[in-house]
């Protein structure tokens, strides 16, 4: 982490060295108005408790500053007679805080776009300057430029007891750069820390209107795009500077800065899946991520451990669910409940597992939970001290400013605060926060007393229990005795003085004594007024205040309940499961395999994940377990060659016509639950298309239902790239309303103009790659390259035979064009989706060498299927496509042998040909079949044992292995719905007495996903009005 | 590679030579009695008959039995090897209601306002859509259509899947009203629009907006009731059916919490519910039969409602309600897909519900909650002649196929837009030699 902030050495400018102060400060440009004011700036503060910093607490000491710096510290330093002295009577002196992530001084900057109230859609950027294509995109903004001095705006911190804040506007994906401030009241010239601090990022496009990006892969695609982009800026402007004799590159700002910035980005992630999409970034372009997390994290803890970055943690914890009502419980999943309990243990668990954590009041909406929640992550066994370094060392140093802030040691800025007590007790007032060496923000006057506590009052010859409670600017209290008490009215307590009345007709007194004692000593003196006369009144103390205590505190304190599951949502794994070696005796195989057909009596033996051997009688090796297979049946498992299930943040990017440079592989969610259903329906791997909203989507993934592993580890590692393609209504945006008229195409005609164009654009760029190529070393130093181009990366691959195309279409006009469009530039179009209509074209479809994907039996949804009809996959098949059935859905992706069954029902297919529509001939077109989709020794074990006929309607799945290992068992699944109700219920009850003052999304609100379909094109950066 | 025969094909060829061809041109009133002989009759009032006759003339079954004497101009099939079943009722659809999905044009499911009793669905029934003869060959004879809508929807209708005109078609014009019960669930998700509390508002004004609703119709009727002369209201008109109990009140409701607060909503108005879609009634099943409410069960083949939810939890639905003596029919809401009907039952019946029990919730359980049980839903003497011919089990795709089918005695063709285009694409793939580009 050292290494991380080297690069701020710039800081080196600012660091002067003590002799140098005066000089420094007397050194303002801005001319005085008026009379100078210089109070003295040498203080010592003395009988202190100082935390000098998280390693060194001295407890009774003393403080000596001077010019805005500490000169000294330690238990008795030596100080000028002339020195100010302030005795602290034992009260804590603990560093400024300092939160790294915040708004502060932008609050006037407002949105950086205005909603707009037109309803077509916003194609083109705002260009005003040379700026980036993409409103999303203003790396070039410097925020100190913007900043204003508030002391509105400062309090929300200052009463946190923190005195500096890393502060960038959180709008964009390529934010700019944020700067580090003092919350003083000076000038924005003398509260600057860091002018030029850490560049931030984050997925949301903020308040563009721009329509890309309106997906979370579209922003990944955005982020990589743009950081080719500045490499290639950085290329093309030294070989334009070193031979101007060509064509002069644009001038971009944006990208210019993001080119010459060599420092640390700080990005905002929603949860830790995103925190892993974003390390994948990190690692693609060498960069160093500081994180601002989701505490989401402790669920893919070794994930994210092993990025070895630090993150910057929210106080903010989760809204607590709804289970104070019965009724609406159910809508609370045992997710919610899990994260409700667990997120205040997150920022332990991360400083266990080694990670550096600081932590930032982001995302809270009352002042006061920023010490309440750092309370409570102690409770929840944060140590003190880590707690303490992670709102002070952590982010001084991740902000590259450690050598001026974060603890008090001499030399270092005077930033600190004052407090009654310990800095993390709960009854620790906050007394004033000094900053630069002065007093910035004074809350209590440390001449105040404080009169919470109990007192026995004596007035006359009367005695009473006088209790005062409350904060200290609001204070409450009751005056009793034995078993009566009353409550205490105009009760104020100034500086040393103490006045309240109170009726004491409950005592047998008729009337309102009023009250005034004064402070003298122990004991307070004074006189209370009755209506026979003035009395005298003394009261004593008999007891301290104690604050009430926090139950939530309490909570989390406990033992944790839940179980850590992968993922951590019901029906995940406590452990996760490892592949078997078994042999299935005597069972039915349905190998879906042209050699073998259906074997009865037979035997399989999977050994390591794969299958070894299939055959009857085979010998069973001493080690293995052996699983009687009489009266079951065992298929292959199923493949879905079209389904939209575990992706995170939309389906479709959408938003321009070609989005080939998007990818699906970038924003896999492995929580989804439809994968675990999938699995109980014997599902085994599916491809994770992109939608149809647009004539090129994005790059495909091809994944095995490896439940509970991460995203990455879904993944088919050698399945070839794909990628959606769509034509027809959605494409063209018949079904969109009048607002959609303006986007290119909005005709079939116009599908195969753009298309076509693409193609033409992805041979002159690999010609232009070529001619570059064939340069010499020194040539091309005087060259300004190609640049990289992600969306031709995706064409030319295409064009080239190294990506294949899954189109989704319905009328044969378009597969004819498509096909021919393939066989103009080359390649071969690898599968038609959906294809209602190839039935029409089968010979044709046959003769180019497309397969094709079906729905069983859809039809009458639009226009363009008017023509769809159950025998189309029949059809196909007899005229010799390569046909499968796919989903495209959460719920028939659960039963795709039923699907495949409706062939044999309308038109007579042979069953076993029927099983292979969603086996073997699906594996066959995301090209895996080496890998899977039909059982035969040496291909991976991805198997399902059926309780009959695996197409038979009355047959259900009882076991689903991949890659020789059980992800699904009705055994299983039956354990865990009980487990699922005890561990719903004990949570509940734990959880009903916490307090529900959270802030940050529930798990659901964070993780839930909406059921994607094909043409879903909702922008998911605006929601609720954004 | 097509091993297996097209057996659809061969029954319609069948079909062809024995009797009167027409393609999906409605067949003539029975005008001889016909006698289907040994066949299996699934009577499901009186259980399975194997090798049983059943003979119907004039459009109504006259006899069941073994060896029946055919009267002199009988015309007589011989169906032995064969599944004989009284025609599958559809409840809770739109067919009829709307032709292609995204075409606007062709969609008459929902009217303007949140109260639209008065819409009837028979108004807008399209017995010429081209989806109609695609349902009937699955077995599906008869349909309740349904309007669409936010809160009271409108009148549904109980038609034939054949007919001349939607006169000739109609079993019952007018059935009850249906209605959708305001939402209860509060969703938190990323995408939802509206906040917890918004959403929360919505609803309450959306209950009382209903009592409202029906306070205003029951004073209407209590007034027309005394044969006071006044300004006819078609809407509250049209919910007198309710008050009256002759016809029940259909409302959506899936969640637990809609059924139950619909529930206490029928019995305060004092009218006949009809609980349709009940994805959560297996919560409250004790509730539904101390009341004796019906359940249309919406689909069988649906994910579940809750996220922590078993994954067979809608799979099962049935089985619960069955063993907990609730009243219920199976349904599958939709238009073309409604052809899934004998799906949802099959699947019930794979994960547990015994086979009676699925093909009763597809026949009499729904006739009984229609109201139509008099003429409907079983093989019984006097019952319609409206009954279909299997050459297997109708809930397993692998072995049915239905290859005859007689609405109130008119046989009815099974051909469809789809087996046409199949024909016509066969012929292309026939000539393909000959086409194909060199």
């Amino acid at each position: 982490m050292h290494k991380r902030i080297a690069h701020a050495s710039w800081l080196a400018v600012l660091c002067f060295g003590l002799a140098s102060v005066s000089i420094a400060t007397a050194a303002s440009t801005t001319p005085p108005q008026g009379i100078r004011s210089k109070p003295a700036s040498l203080k010592l503060f003395t009988n202190a408790r100082i935390i000098v910093s998280p390693e060194q607490t001295i407890a009774s000491g003393q403080l000596l500053i001077d010019s805005g710096r500490v000169v000294a510290v330690g238990e008795s330093v030596s100080a000028s007679p002339g020195a100010m002295r302030i005795d602290l009577g034992g009260k804590t002196i603990a560093p400024g805080l300092i939160d790294p992530y915040t708004e502060y001084g932008l609050a006037h900057v407002g949105r950086l776009y205005e909603r707009r109230t037109q309803r077509t859609p916003k194609l083109d950027g705002t260009r005003e300057g040379a700026n980036a294509w993409n409103d999303a995109i203003h790396a070039q903004v410097e925020w100190v430029d913007r900043f204003r001095v508030s002391r509105k705006d400062a309090e929300t911190w200052y009463k946190r007891g923190v005195t500096t804040v890393y502060s960038i506007k959180h709008d964009g994906i390529f934010r700019g750069r944020g700067f580090v401030a003092n919350l003083g009241d000076a000038l924005p010239n003398d509260e600057v820390v860091a002018a030029h601090a850490l560049a931030g990022l984050s997925f949301d496009k903020g308040t563009s209107q721009q329509t890309y990006p309106r997906s979370l892969m579209g922003s990944i695609a955005l982020l990589r795009q743009t950081f080719y982009d500045a490499d290639w800026y950085r290329a093309a402007s030294a070989a334009f500077e070193a031979n101007p004799n060509q064509q002069m590159p644009e001038f971009n700002q944006p990208i210019a800065t993001l080119g010459s910035y060599s420092g640390p980005f700080l990005i905002e992630v929603d949860d830790e899946l995103t925190l892993l999409r974003a390390a994948r970034i990190a690692e693609e372009f060498d960069l160093d991520f500081i994180y601002v997390g989701s505490n989401m994290e402790y669920a893919r803890l070794d994930e994210i451990v092993a990025l070895d970055a630090p993150i910057i943690l929210p106080l903010a914890m989760p809204k607590k669910p709804e289970i104070a009502s019965l009724e609406d419980e159910r809508d609370v999943r045992l997710a919610d409940l899990r994260h409700f309990e667990r997120a205040p243990h997150n920022a332990r668990v991360l400083h266990e597992a080694g990670v550096t954590i600081a932590l930032t009041g982001h995302g809270l909406t009352k002042k006061e939970d920023f010490r309440k929640n750092l309370r409570r992550l102690i409770a929840a066994g944060l140590p003190e001290q880590t707690a303490l370094a992670a709102v002070t060392t952590v982010p001084a140093e991740l902000l590259g400013v450690s050598d001026h802030i974060g603890t008090l040691e001499p030399g270092k800025m005077a930033n600190f605060a004052i407090y009654s007590d310990d800095l993390f007790a709960a009854k620790s007032d906050l007394y004033s926060v000094w900053i630069d060496g002065d007093i910035a923000h004074e809350l209590l006057s440390l001449e105040a007393i404080d009169w919470r506590g109990d007192w026995q009052l004596t007035i006359d010859d009367q005695s009473y229990d006088l209790s005062i409670k409350g904060s200290r600017k609001k204070l409450t209290g009751t005056l009793g005795r034995d078993t009566t008490t009353v409550k205490l009215s105009n009760l104020s307590g100034e500086l040393r003085h103490l006045h309240f009345s109170a009726p004491l007709d409950s005592f047998g007194t008729p009337a309102i004594v009023r009250v005034a004692l004064t402070s003298i000593g122990n004991r307070l003196i004074g006189s209370a007024d009755l209506p026979l006369g003035r009395v005298p009144a003394t009261a004593t103390r008999t007891g301290d205040w104690e604050p009430v205590a926090d139950k939530t505190e309490a909570i989390v304190a406990q033992p944790l309940l839940s179980t850590l599951t992968f993922p951590n949502v019901a029906f995940g794994f406590e452990t996760m499961p490892e592949p078997e070696d078994i042999l299935i005796r005597n069972a039915t195989i349905w190998t879906s395999d042209d050699d073998r057909g259906v074997l009865r009596n037979a035997d399989m033996l999977v050994r390591d994940g794969v299958i070894r051997d299939i055959g009857e009688n085979l010998d069973a090796p001493s080690d293995v377990r052996v699983i009687d297979g009489t009266n079951k049946h065992i298929s292959p498992g199923i493949i879905d060659e079209h389904s939209h299930i575990c992706i995170s943040r939309g389906v479709n990017e959408g938003s321009h016509s070609n989005t080939a440079e998007v990818r699906i592989g970038d924003v896999v969610n492995s929580d989804d639950i439809a994968m675990y259903r999938a699995l109980a329906g014997g599902a085994t791997a599916a491809q994770l298309l992109h939608g149809s909203a647009n004539s090129v989507g994005g790059q495909a993934q091809v994944i095995k239902f490896r439940w509970g592993k991460p995203p990455e580890e879904l993944k088919i590692e050698t399945a070839p790239p794909t990628i959606k393609f769509a034509l027809g209504e959605n494409v063209k945006q018949s079904n969109w309303g009048d607002n959609n008229r303006i986007r290119y195409p909005q005709t079939r005609m116009g599908v195969e103009s753009i298309m076509k164009d693409g193609f033409l654009a992805a041979v002159e760029y690999e010609a232009a790659w070529d001619a570059y190529d064939e340069l010499s070393r020194s040539d091309q130093a005087r060259t300004v390259p190609p640049r990289r181009n992600l969306q031709l990366d995706a064409m030319l691959a295409i064009r080239n035979s190294e990506m294949f195309i899954h189109c989704h279409s319905y009328h044969q006009t378009e597969i004819l064009m498509l096909m021919r469009l393939a066989e103009e530039f080359g390649f071969t179009l690898q599968t038609f989706t959906h294809i209602l209509e190839g039935y029409k074209v089968a010979p044709e479809m046959a003769a180019h060498g497309a397969g094709g994907s079906s729905f069983a039996d859809w039809w009458a949804y639009k226009y363009e299927v008017i023509d769809a009809i159950p025998h189309n996959p029949c059809l196909m098949h007899q005229a010799g496509v390569v046909t499968s059935i796919n989903s495209d859905s959460q719920e028939m992706i659960r039963r795709l042998n039923q699907e495949a069954a409706k062939s044999v029902m309308y038109c007579g297919m042979a069953e076993e040909d029927a099983l292979d529509m969603v086996t073997i001939n699906p594996a066959i077109q995301l090209k895996i079949d080496d890998l899977t989709g039909s059982l035969v020794p040496g291909k991976d074990a991805d198997f399902v044992i059926w309780n009959g006929p695996p197409l038979a309607t009355y047959s259900t799945v009882e076991q689903t292995w991949v890659d020789g290992t059980n992800y699904f068992s009705r055994e299983r699944d039956a354990a865990l719905r009980v487990a699922v109700t005890i561990e719903k219920r004990a949570l509940i009850q734990k959880l009903l007495g916490a307090d529900s003052t959270g802030s940050a999304p529930s798990h659901s609100e964070q993780k839930m996903e909406k059921e994607w379909h094909c043409d879903d094109v909702q922008d998911v950066w605006h929601v609720r009005g954004r | 590679m097509f091993a297996a025969v097209n057996r659809i094909a061969v029954a319609l060829v069948l079909l062809n030579a024995l009797a009167a061809a027409h393609d999906q041109v409605p067949g003539e009133p029975q005008s001889e009695p016909i006698l289907l002989r040994g066949g299996t009759l699934y009577t499901v009032a009186n259980g399975v008959q194997a090798g049983t006759d059943i003979l119907f003339e004039n459009g109504r079954i006259t006899a069941i039995g073994t060896d029946l004497t055919a009267p002199g101009n009988s015309r007589v099939i011989d169906v032995s090897g064969q599944h004989v079943y009284p025609g599958l009722i559809a409840a809770n659809t739109q067919l009829g209601l709307i032709e292609i999905g995204a075409v606007r044009a062709t969609n008459d499911i929902t009217e303007v306002g949140t109260f639209t009793p008065e819409a009837k669905a028979h108004i807008a029934f399209n017995p010429s859509s081209l989806i109609i003869p695609t349902i009937r060959s699955h077995g599906i004879t008869t349909v309740q259509t349904v309007p669409g809508g936010s809160l009271v929807r409108g009148q549904p209708c109980i038609m034939h899947l054949e007919g001349w005109t939607k006169e000739d078609a109609a079993v019952e014009y007018t059935d009850g009203i249906i209605m959708t019960w305001p939402g209860v669930r509060v969703s938190t998700g990323w995408w939802v629009e509206m906040t917890p509390e918004e959403q929360r508002e919505n609803q309450v004004k959306q209950r009382l907006q209903l009592r409202q609703l029906f306070a205003d119709a029951r004073a209407y009727h209590d007034l027309r009731a005394t044969g006071a002369t006044i300004a006819i209201d078609q809407r509250f008109e049209a919910m007198r059916q309710l008050f009256l109990r002759e016809q029940p009140l259909y409302v959506g409701a899936n969640d637990a919490r809609q059924i139950v607060e619909a529930v206490t909503f029928a019995n305060e108005y004092q009218v006949d519910l009809v609980i349709v879609g009940g994805r959560e009634a297996h919560l409250v099943v004790d509730l539904l039969a101390t009341y004796k409410i019906p359940v249309i069960i919406g689909s069988i083949t649906a994910t579940p409602a809750h996220a922590d939810d078993p994954y067979d939890t809608p799979f099962v639905m049935p089985q619960v309600l069955h063993d907990a003596g609730v009243p219920f029919a199976i349904s599958k809401g939709g238009y073309w897909n409604v052809r899934t009907l004998p799906l949802q039952v099959g699947h019930a019946i794979a994960f547990g519900l015994e086979p009676a029990i699925g093909l009763r919730a597809v026949t009499l359980s729904p006739a009984e909650i229609l109201g139509i049980d008099d003429r409907l839903g079983s093989l019984e003497v006097g019952k319609e002649a409206t009954l279909f011919v299997s050459d297997g089990d109708i809930f397993d795709h692998l072995t049915r196929s239905v290859t005859r089918m007689w609405i109130r005695g008119r046989q009815v063709s099974l051909d469809n837009h789809q087996e046409e285009l199949y024909r016509k694409y066969q012929e292309k793939q026939r000539q393909w030699p000959m086409l194909a580009p060199e």
